[in-house]
């Protein structure tokens, strides 16, 4: 619907365009700026961090002349001695017949393979890290959030003081706390130990989320399920937490993102995460604009891809009857 | 359904029950026949849904005991009463289908998948909606939605049917449809039924027996004729229906009220007591009429209201104003504000309570 009364600022395509000239214009700025400190860009080594090639190379350690029998065997054939070469499949050969060899120099044969570069590496490491902590923050999260809707005093409490302490102090101060001495006591890995303190400290928040939604479901629904005979684990699983969870589901996708971007403090305790690498490589190419811009974009996959599922989910249920 | 009906009549006796220092039911005792339809009626926090709740198995534990047949069931979580309960907000499954909804509680209680089926199939069909049974809740009206959540609870077989106000949400014309259908269905099945209301209209027209609770106290059991017509208190009497109530004292076989406004009886006894008539119980004239066995008042119209059925006039009488119901037909002339006229009330009419 358009309404032709309405202010030519606020047409949508227009409003579009601004916006993306907004955008070009800081760009260029923090080009221009980065060019006036005489910064010179090398955009060109950083697919190299990504992935490079590498080459194998099969070398003789005798001079001589090279006799290529078949695919895999070849002699070299010495003043003194003559020795036999085999070549393993996947080698290409880069000589002729009666080529001339010098030791340690000639290349007889070759082999050029892929290799992941520090960035893909890193990539991994913190998609482990982030995968392995968010399954154990929420599984967190589901105990403290049903230990503090028990009625149980012992479990509200314990789940009240985990949820105050965790939440009251920052995570960087935990990841120290728990690598230098909690890791320490019980000879844990450094990966065991960043990726249990990631855990911990998300799994109070998600146990509030995940509280709040439980708390929002209305009364009338457990008593329909009591009232038809079904007991509270029952009620729980079948009627409660779908709907608990589908309210959660907004916010517990934010919670997820903010797992994968504060990850990156896992560095700290020398976890090669993608962070990690990005100081490496700074350290190493004294390149970091591009470094950081790239490392921050390869965050931004992540948590981009992690809200569009969250949005397909939220769309799909949203179909099957809604809220 | 109905092979176990003997068994299925509710008996409370002494239960009370306090939110905190708030003692909201007082020694309520109740005896209901299995098969029975009976409603509690009451104000808002007259109790009547908290005894509802009290039985299903919901809210603070009572004291005192509440027994289906023989069972007492005082002590037993809601989940073990196999008591079915129809709630006001409806309380259907959101993520659930209508057959879901439906099959749920027979589904937890493992039964074969085909007689399920069948069993949730007959359960959509005395509600009428098998057509809707794919659909989701939220794609359902009012009235659907509230068919389907009785069918829900139906399916299981509950050993009584307790109905929290149900038709509260439904508007005027679906509610009169919908009363209908239940005490249908309720017939049918041979359910003990008990059903909460505040609306007079709704419990008279679908009980067999009701009881009118105030401030935790049941005032009054009896038929919705019996309570209309021989209300046992002010409160029973003011709640179902119109009436006039004048409060006075009996002397010497003399009423009188506060504005000396007098009536002969035949009551002995002394005592401070409210006189009671319904309007459509007094004929208005503005001649004088001689009649045996009936009071003559003398008194001046205020001003009417012309309802079409009835006109409802408000007349003084010695400072009391009364509330007087006229059938309405073409022929008769309405009588204007500010005349006078003569009331004519039978003596079988009034009540001294």
């Amino acid at each position: 619907m358009t309404n032709k009364n309405q202010s030519i600022i606020k047409n949508k395509t227009l409003g579009h365009f601004i916006a993306l000239m907004f955008f070009m214009v800081l760009g260029y700025g923090l080009y221009s700026a980065a060019s006036n400190m005489n910064y010179i860009w090398k955009w060109t080594s950083v697919p190299s961090y990504f992935a490079y090639e590498e080459q194998v190379e099969i070398k003789s350690d005798i001079d001589g002349t090279i006799k290529i029998i078949d695919k895999n065997n070849v002699v070299i054939k010495g003043d003194k001695e003559s020795k036999k070469i085999t070549i393993p499949t996947g080698y290409t050969i880069q000589l002729k017949n009666n080529d001339e060899i010098y030791s340690d120099d000639t290349i007889i044969a070759n082999y050029k393979s892929w290799h992941a570069g520090p960035l893909l590496l890193g990539l991994m490491v913190t998609l482990q890290i982030s995968l392995f902590s968010a399954i154990l923050a929420f599984s967190i999260g589901v105990s403290l959030a049903f230990m503090r809707l028990s009625s149980y005093q012992f479990l509200k409490d314990i789940a009240t003081v985990y949820i105050t302490v965790i939440r009251g102090t920052p995570l960087l101060v935990q990841i120290f706390i728990f690598y230098f001495i909690i890791a320490t006591i019980f000879d844990l890995e450094r990966f065991l130990a960043g990726a249990l303190s990631l855990g911990i400290f998300f799994g109070a928040y998600i146990a509030e989320v995940l509280r709040g939604a439980i708390q929002s479901v209305n009364k009338g629904q457990y008593e329909a399920a009591k009232s038809l005979g079904m007991n509270y684990m029952q009620t729980m699983i079948f009627i409660i937490m779908p709907q608990a969870l589908k309210r959660a589901l907004p916010t517990l996708i934010g919670e997820m993102i903010a797992l994968v971007k504060d990850s990156s403090l896992i560095s700290v305790i020398s976890i090669t995460d993608l962070t990690k690498v990005g100081r490496e490589i700074v350290a190493n190419t004294f390149s970091p604009f591009e470094t950081w811009l790239i490392v921050a974009a390869m965050y931004f996959v992540i948590t981009a891809m992690l809200s569009l599922l969250g949005n397909r989910i939220e769309k799909k249920m949203a179909n099957q009857g809604g809220m | 359904m109905s092979t176990k009906q003997q068994s299925n009549s509710i008996s409370i006796q002494n239960l009370s029950l306090s939110f905190g220092k708030t003692e909201v039911l007082k020694k309520i005792d109740l005896e209901i026949q299995a098969g029975e339809f009976f409603s509690f009626l009451g104000p808002s926090g007259s109790g009547k849904s908290t005894l509802l709740r009290a039985i299903s198995g919901f809210g603070p534990t009572p004291s005192g005991s509440i027994k289906i047949g023989d069972d007492d069931i005082t002590n037993l979580p809601a989940w073990r009463r196999n008591v079915g309960m129809v709630f006001q907000s409806y309380a259907l499954w959101p993520h659930m289908s209508v057959r879901k909804n439906v099959a749920f509680g027979l589904e937890e209680r493992k039964i074969a998948k085909k007689e399920i089926n069948r069993l949730v199939d007959e359960a959509l069909d005395l509600v009428s909606l098998k057509d809707l049974a794919d659909r989701h809740p939220s794609q359902l009206s009012g009235g659907q939605q509230q068919r389907i959540a009785l069918a829900r609870t139906i399916v299981v077989k509950p050993r009584v049917l307790l109905l929290d106000e149900p038709l509260s949400n439904l508007d005027a014309n679906l509610r009169v449809q919908m009363r209908r259908d239940i005490l249908s269905l309720q017939r049918r099945l041979g359910l003990t039924t008990i059903f909460v209301t505040h609306d007079q209209e709704e419990a008279n027209t679908i009980s067999d027996r009701m009881a009118v609770l105030d401030d935790g106290i049941i005032q009054q059991i009896g038929s919705p004729v019996d309570l209309y017509d021989n209300p046992v208190n002010r409160f029973v009497a003011s709640f179902l229906g119109s009436a006039n109530i004048i409060s006075g004292q009996i002397k010497n076989q003399q009423f009188k009220s506060s504005n000396n406004l007098t009536l002969e009886t035949n009551i002995k006894k002394n005592k401070k007591c409210d006189l009671i008539i319904r309007p459509q119980s007094i004929d208005i004239s503005t001649t004088k009429k001689q009649n045996k066995n009936s009071y003559q008042l003398t008194g001046q119209v205020l001003y009417f209201e012309f309802l079409g059925q009835t006109v409802r006039y408000f007349v003084e009488v010695q400072g009391h104003e009364f509330i007087i119901d006229c059938q309405h037909t073409k022929d008769k002339k309405i009588i204007n504000n500010n005349e006078k006229v003569f009331l004519n009330i039978t003596t079988d009419q009034i009540l001294f309570l």
